[in-house]
């Protein structure tokens, strides 16, 4: 299964989210630390799921820290986030 | 039992009002989200210690435990944990991080702050 699947199958179970975008941007990082041939390196994610909703921003991305766990240890190299609850635009 | 590295990043924050982990220098960052924090606390004029977690590895994987966040950059003030890039970004652009500044008491450069919130509008 590819990265990005996973991320996305992992992100559903886990915040049972409204919105969801995972968008692989390892081609803007061609040639930097961390990147590979062939990409899902670099993910940027957008979550908007009740979950969220008042939480601090270093707590709810702790939150999906823990769910992709082991992704952060393996695949991944950087991950960017935008977290929020339903309403966040 | 106590982690020479968990040691050593304590010293660092204790030592330090605001301490970038990051990437490279300050000066020659190596990645570039450590680029754009080191970036926006250099514009903003805020003195800052840099540490270049790629100069050590117990230090590139210690902190990653020390503050329970796999990635780096990330940013201390005053001994507190505010986050990596995207919060810095966020933070910057929503004035938060001037509030923190100020409350915390450390010197910053309010217009700069300000140019960067008109570029970004």
């Amino acid at each position: 299964m590819s990265v990005a699947r996973t991320i996305r199958e992992k992100l559903t179970a886990a915040f049972d989210p409204v919105a969801l975008e995972v968008e692989d941007q390892s081609e803007r990082h061609r040639g930097h630390a961390g990147w590979r041939e062939g990409g899902e390196t670099h993910f940027h994610v957008r979550i908007r799921a009740r979950a969220f909703a008042g939480r601090g921003r270093v707590e709810a991305q702790r939150m999906v820290h823990k769910a992709l766990a082991e992704e952060l240890a393996g695949p991944i190299h950087a991950l960017s986030l935008d977290l929020g609850g339903p309403d966040r635009p | 039992m106590t982690n020479p590295a968990h040691d050593a990043i304590k010293a660092e924050i204790e030592n330090n009002d605001v301490v970038l982990f990051m990437k490279g220098t300050a000066s020659m960052p190596q990645c570039g989200f450590s680029s754009r924090v080191a970036g926006v606390l250099t514009y903003m004029g805020v003195p800052f210690k840099d540490v270049n977690v790629l100069a050590d590895e117990s230090l590139r994987q210690g902190i990653k435990e020390f503050s329970d966040w796999p990635t780096i950059p990330q940013l201390y003030v005053k001994g507190e944990f505010i986050g990596g890039c995207d919060i810095v970004t966020e933070m910057t652009l929503s004035g938060e991080l001037d509030k923190l500044f100020e409350e915390k008491g450390i010197p910053f450069d309010k217009e700069a702050a300000d140019r960067i919130r008109e570029a970004n509008a």
